[in-house]
């Protein structure tokens, strides 16, 4: 697969982070499920490991945690190479979807555990478990059962014990899809706020995409055992630099066509393509990036006639399908008050910059 | 409330079930407390004079303390083996592991008859017979099965995030183990204790082939007591043992619980 960036990423000149991944690998037999992964996350960053099901985020998770042995590769946290060091002395926090408290312990004792594994003193353990208590609001609660507490408060167990032993990187593994919708939104929050709050470097894997792109500093989309991207939600959103990362983040327009000569051809028009791509192309454009009328500055902008073939209102936004010379277009409108939607056959005009045209090499 | 007259039925056969399972003891317990030399029922008249001969009969004494420590041991010896082997079989999982649990489970299917003929030529050409060690061996070669099921299937059902998360709190192997796995498997080894501690107090047919005359077990005694002679000494002894089989019970009710441990 050849994927071709429109433009460069800003990722490319940054150097070693806190944490520090190197063509790190896993096979089973045959099958490759993390494929030379190489990350660098600065320190006290939040950063979504986000992808579909089975392309490898927890098991690259679980590799810097050292829980699965990697086929190959390396592993740098703050300067120390914990490659070849056993799980129980990387010092990670880990935070695991289904809670993993121990179900023969206290609340207090789980948050405790850490501590007394590292054999810290009983004065300090004591006051670090009450403040770790405290943090995760579940004060009152130090001598329940993990059984006598709800879902998201058991999973604030989960992240106070992580937490309380001061872990050099927090890790967690889709933390809140075993909750409700609500509780799910005060949990991304409230992670959000103690991890900024204690200045932590996390990795917080999630197949929500929403859950990603709101609540981390980056998002390393996943696919198919491979890194496509690492961008800040905006950068990911606006300079996709892969097909898959284009269609995964937001809705998107996708059209197969054929470069030659510097162009490719989509509804009649001639698409500049990125020096020397030529054969099968896919052109992209974002639905809520075209508009009906011209952009007001001049910017320079494809333009093409088209007819309204099927017309939603969606409340806050109105869909649009448009055929134009074969080429069939989603476009999105925001509302305003009074707007009378287009009816279907209505004949229309559709503008969209020149840079919110994304080409990218097809898949061989 | 259509499943009334279901429930009243059901309770009726349960009713008559129960009866039928209790039948043996509504009879034995009036029978030890006989005054009789013989077993009757109902008895001519009222005594505890069985109960005070089982204490004077150096027999029964004798017997009753090797069974006893043969069921502690043999209980020991089933956690000892049974959990390491189910260790093995279920989280390291060596080539083969699926055939060595069924090779492990497959006493269970043996009449135990046929297994007391095998465990006698073979001990007899090693001189277990009538050896401690020799009744030891045959027990766990009973116990040991349930042993391994029990806890294999308990460390199958045990998430393995839990230890997991032990690990990453900076908890090496063996302190996962100690700390996290073990407690965690607590229903399933009161379980096995109390099934290998009272598989192995009951066992009568393997005994009756290991038995010699310098040792033998409790039912083996009272089974030999039976045969000779006919007093009421037996039906004392079988309520002692009907005791201590129900403070077994109570004992595993109170700490893990019976329909957890057992119902599965
Ligand atoms: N022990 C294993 N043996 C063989 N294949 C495995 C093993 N563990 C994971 N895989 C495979 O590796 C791939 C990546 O798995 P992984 O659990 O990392 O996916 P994921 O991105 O976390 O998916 P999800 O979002 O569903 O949790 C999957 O295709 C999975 O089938
Ligand atoms: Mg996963």
């Amino acid at each position: 697969m050849l994927h071709v960036p429109v433009t460069g990423s800003s990722e490319s000149a940054a150097g070693e982070g806190f944490l520090s991944v190197r063509g790190l690998n896993k096979r089973y037999g045959d099958f490759i499920a993390v494929d030379n992964l190489d990350l660098d996350l600065p320190k006290g960053e939040l950063v979504a490991f986000l992808g579909p099901s089975g392309c490898g985020k927890t098991t690259s998770l679980r590799m810097i945690a050292g829980l699965v042995p990697a086929t190959s590769g390396r592993i740098v946290v703050g300067g120390r190479d914990l490659t070849t060091v056993e799980p129980y002395r990387r010092d990670m926090g880990l935070v695991f979807q289904s809670y993993a408290l121990f179900p023969h312990m206290s609340i207090a004792e789980n948050v405790a555990f850490g501590l007394k594994m590292r054999k810290v003193g009983r004065a300090e353990t004591e006051q670090r478990v009450r403040e770790a208590i405290s943090m995760v609001r579940l004060t009152g609660k130090e001598s329940h059962r993990p059984a006598q507490l709800s879902g998201g408060q058991q999973q604030r167990v989960a992240l106070a014990r992580a937490l309380v032993i001061r872990p050099s990187i927090l890790l967690l593994d889709e933390p809140l899809s075993n909750l409700d919708a609500k509780l799910r939104d005060e949990m991304r929050n409230e992670i959000r706020d103690i991890q900024q709050r204690l200045g932590i470097t996390a990795i917080f894997v999630t197949h929500d995409q929403a859950e990603a792109l709101t609540m981390c500093d980056k998002v390393a989309v996943m696919n198919a055992g491979r890194l496509e991207q690492l961008g800040t939600p905006v950068e990911l959103y606006e300079k996709p630099q892969s097909p898959f990362v284009a269609s995964f983040i937001g809705r998107t327009n996708r059209f197969a066509a054929v470069a030659k000569n510097g162009a490719a051809e989509l509804a009649g028009l001639s698409i500049p393509t990125p020096a020397g791509m030529t054969g099968k192309v896919e052109v992209m454009i974002r639905p809520h990036r075209i508009t009906l009328s011209a952009p007001a500055d001049g910017a320079p902008c494809h333009a093409v006639e088209g007819v309204v073939t099927r017309s939603i209102f969606a409340g806050d936004i109105l869909q649009y399908e448009v055929v134009a010379h074969g080429a069939t277009f989603l476009v999105e409108q925001g509302t305003a008050a009074h707007e009378r939607p287009l009816e279907q056959g209505s004949p229309v005009r559709l503008h969209w910059l020149m840079s919110d045209t994304y080409v990218f090499g097809a898949a061989a | 409330m259509e499943d009334r007259p279901i429930s009243l039925t059901l309770r009726i056969v349960a009713g008559i079930m129960l009866l039928f399972l209790l039948a043996p003891v509504l009879i034995v317990v009036p029978i030890s407390f006989s005054a009789d030399t013989y077993m009757a029922f109902p008895p001519s008249g009222w005594s505890v004079k069985w109960y005070v001969a089982i204490f004077q009969d150096p027999k029964m004494i004798n017997a009753f303390w090797v069974s006893l420590a043969l069921a502690v041991l043999t209980t020991v010896l089933s956690l000892a083996i049974g959990l390491p082997a189910a260790y093995v079989l279920v989280r390291l999982r060596p080539r083969g592991s699926e055939a060595m649990a069924s090779f492990f489970t497959a006493p269970l299917l043996l009449p135990s008859i046929v297994l007391g003929l095998a465990l006698l030529v073979v001990f007899a050409t090693f001189g277990l017979l009538g050896t401690f060690q020799g009744f030891l061996a045959a027990h766990l070669v009973i116990t040991l099965p349930y042993a391994v099921r029990v806890l294999s299937t308990a460390l199958s059902t045990l998430p393995r995030a839990v230890e997991e998360a032990a690990t990453t709190l900076g908890a090496p192997p063996l302190s996962v183990f100690f700390r996290v796995t073990l407690p965690m498997m607590r229903n399933a080894i009161v379980a096995t204790s109390a099934l290998a501690f009272l598989v192995s107090f009951d066992e009568v047919v393997l005994s009756l082939f290991m038995s010699g005359p310098r040792i033998s077990t409790l039912p083996v005694e009272m089974y030999h007591h039976v045969e000779n002679e006919a007093d009421p000494m037996v039906a004392a002894i079988s309520v002692l043992l009907i005791v201590l089989t129900f403070a077994v019970v109570v004992v595993v009710d109170r700490t893990a619980g019976l329909s957890r441990t057992f119902v599965k």
